[in-house]
């Protein structure tokens, strides 16, 4: 089978990553800046300062992925761009960039679903996964459980109602004073701390759907933090960050298991920024095996948002002739 | 030498094409709740089939970087540098005033071209024509200011001065084209002719052929004003040091 090479590009939140993947599996670069520092000081992602990061890179990050896989531009077979779901601004700097080379040299361009890119993340680092399988994504933006039956082809069978994981450690972190990004920090801490110390709800872990909520969970953190103060009682931060990262993990995979036993599937594979988590990927392995289940993660470096996810997308859409016109939008959620 | 000129300033998309200072097409769409992004490039193949250009014939590209619409320079430019990128040719950024005043530059005064900002305020800039020249000088520089703001730099100038461009749509309601006041403003309000892209093209060409093409990594949008949340934060720091100083 002759080659095929994808230019991914993803700008949906604040990584402006370039990417140049061959037939899907194999990565010849995957360039990513980060702007991490930069929305660190507000304490969260700042929507108009990540447009501007992403126009600032877009260019020089494309550059450098072609020279790194040692590659000319006209040699590429399409171009992959995740245009949603993702920050309006941060989206469009993208697109218009994708639209551009496409059209300049002719070659395809192929919408890809930024969620899809975190399932498909785990095929180039993983050769034997057969579908169909069950995919836990969760990260910043989304927790999310999917049905895959196919290649490309998706179920949603739940996601959350209100907060998305990631976004929990964040806020928590953030009414701790402990910084962003609240993922890693709280993870750090919580490995000095007692995961049972303090007992966080486990929401929506009693109910047979397949939705997530985690908003009371943040709540129940808080309440229990001014709780504590009021009374002047001393709690280890390293206690709480740790018990309260037990309540996410636990519920986590109570809920992709309950997925994988309602659909009578064995494979699972997780997806996203959280599933950098230790503690996630060893307890999610643990009750893999306890259960009977195959579970895939990504490497880490692959969890977090890059475009290399989004060419491997790409290349499966083109090789089933999915490509789009230059109508293609953005979208938000 | 055929140039493409790409003005996404305002909620007006305007493309054109020139070939050697001649106006091949000077296309424009105003379609409200259509995002430039998603009608940019697809307007330019439409266009390019029409007048049966291929890309690869273009010579330049020349980009309007603001100030403007944040999210429309950024529509522009990304889109700018994907061609300029891609067909291996220059790029030269033009600022989006100077290309509205190229428009009215035959006017006997002093040119001030404004585009709506955020909230109340317009980004303007005034020019001049040099004497026995074509070119204009900026005699005001580029800033974002209220009405009134704008209203009292009128006062400075004893000429004639020409308020034109689109962000008079938001101060002169009525359907008058033309408005004058203190017997030396006239506000130009209704205008029949596509903003800026071929006078952003024709500005192009003049650089090119000068040598003087823009260094495609380093061009960025000119915002004139930073993030509503640098500016929060700008405040908030000032705010401390004058408690830290005054105690």
């Amino acid at each position: 089978m002759a080659k095929k090479i994808i230019l991914g590009i993803e700008t949906t939140c604040d990584e402006t990553s370039v990417a140049i993947v061959e037939n899907g599996e194999k990565i010849l670069s995957n360039i990513i800046a980060s702007q991490i520092r930069i929305h660190q000081e507000y304490g969260g992602v700042v929507p108009e300062i990540a447009s501007r990061e992403h126009m600032k890179n877009i260019l020089i990050t494309c550059a450098e992925a072609l020279k790194k896989a040692g590659m000319q531009l006209r040699e590429i077979d399409g171009i992959a761009i995740a245009n949603g779901p993702g920050l309006k601004g941060s989206l469009l700097v993208g697109l218009s960039f994708a639209k551009a080379v496409s059209f300049a040299l002719d070659k395809p361009l192929i919408g890809v679903n930024h969620i899809e890119g975190h399932i498909y993340a785990n095929f180039l680092v993983h050769r034997n996964i057969k579908v169909p399988f069950i995919s836990l994504i969760v990260s910043g933006g989304h927790t999310s459980l999917i049905l895959v039956n196919e290649i490309g082809q998706h179920e949603l069978l739940g996601a959350t109602r209100d907060d998305a994981a990631g976004e929990v450690f964040d806020k928590i972190a953030k009414y701790l004073n402990l910084g962003y990004p609240g993922g890693p920090i709280i993870e750090k801490l919580a490995l000095k701390g007692v995961k049972d110390a303090i007992t966080f709800p486990r929401p929506l872990t009693r109910t047979p759907n397949l939705d997530f909520s985690f908003s009371g969970l943040k709540t129940a953190v808080i309440y229990f933090v001014n709780e504590k103060k009021k009374i002047q009682e001393e709690q280890k931060i390293e206690d709480i960050c740790a018990s309260f990262q037990q309540a996410i993990i636990e519920t986590l995979i109570h809920k992709t298991l309950l997925a994988s036993e309602k659909h009578d599937i064995n494979t699972i594979v997780v997806g996203g920024g959280v599933a950098a988590n230790e503690s996630l990927r060893k307890g999610m392995l643990e009750a893999g095996k306890a259960n009977n289940k195959k579970i895939f993660f990504p490497t880490k470096e692959l969890c977090t948002d890059n475009a290399a996810m989004i060419a491997v997308v790409g290349y499966y859409k083109l090789m089933k002739g999915f490509t789009d016109s230059y109508d293609l939008d953005v979208y938000t959620e | 030498m055929k140039i493409l000129g790409i003005d996404t300033t305002t909620d007006i998309l305007n493309l054109a094409i020139i070939d050697n200072g001649n106006i091949i097409f000077d296309y424009m769409i105003n379609k409200p709740g259509i995002t430039h992004s998603s009608i940019i490039v697809s307007s330019l193949k439409n266009i390019m089939n029409i007048a049966e250009i291929n890309i690869k014939e273009l010579g330049g590209i020349a980009v309007s970087i603001g100030p403007g619409s944040f999210t429309g320079l950024r529509v522009g430019l990304a889109t700018a540098k994907g061609l300029a990128f891609s067909l291996s040719i220059p790029i030269v950024a033009v600022n989006s005033l100077e290309s509205y005043a190229l428009r009215w530059k035959e006017l006997p005064g002093l040119l001030c071209p404004i585009i709506k900002a955020r909230k109340d305020d317009y980004y303007f800039a005034f020019f001049k024509k040099e004497k026995n020249h074509s070119r204009l000088i900026k005699i005001e520089d580029y800033q974002c200011l209220d009405w009134i703001g704008i209203d009292r730099i009128f006062d400075k100038y004893k000429e004639h001065i020409f308020v034109f461009g689109e962000g008079l749509k938001e101060i002169i309601r009525d359907n008058q084209a033309m408005y004058s006041y203190k017997n030396k403003v006239v506000l130009i309000a209704r205008e029949q002719e596509p903003p800026g892209a071929r006078n952003i093209a024709l500005l192009g060409e003049e650089r090119l052929l000068e040598k003087k093409e823009d260094n495609i990594y380093e061009i960025s949008p000119f915002y004139i004003k930073k993030s509503a949340a640098e500016q929060k934060r700008k405040e908030q720091k000032n705010c401390r040091e004058d408690i830290n100083k005054n105690g």
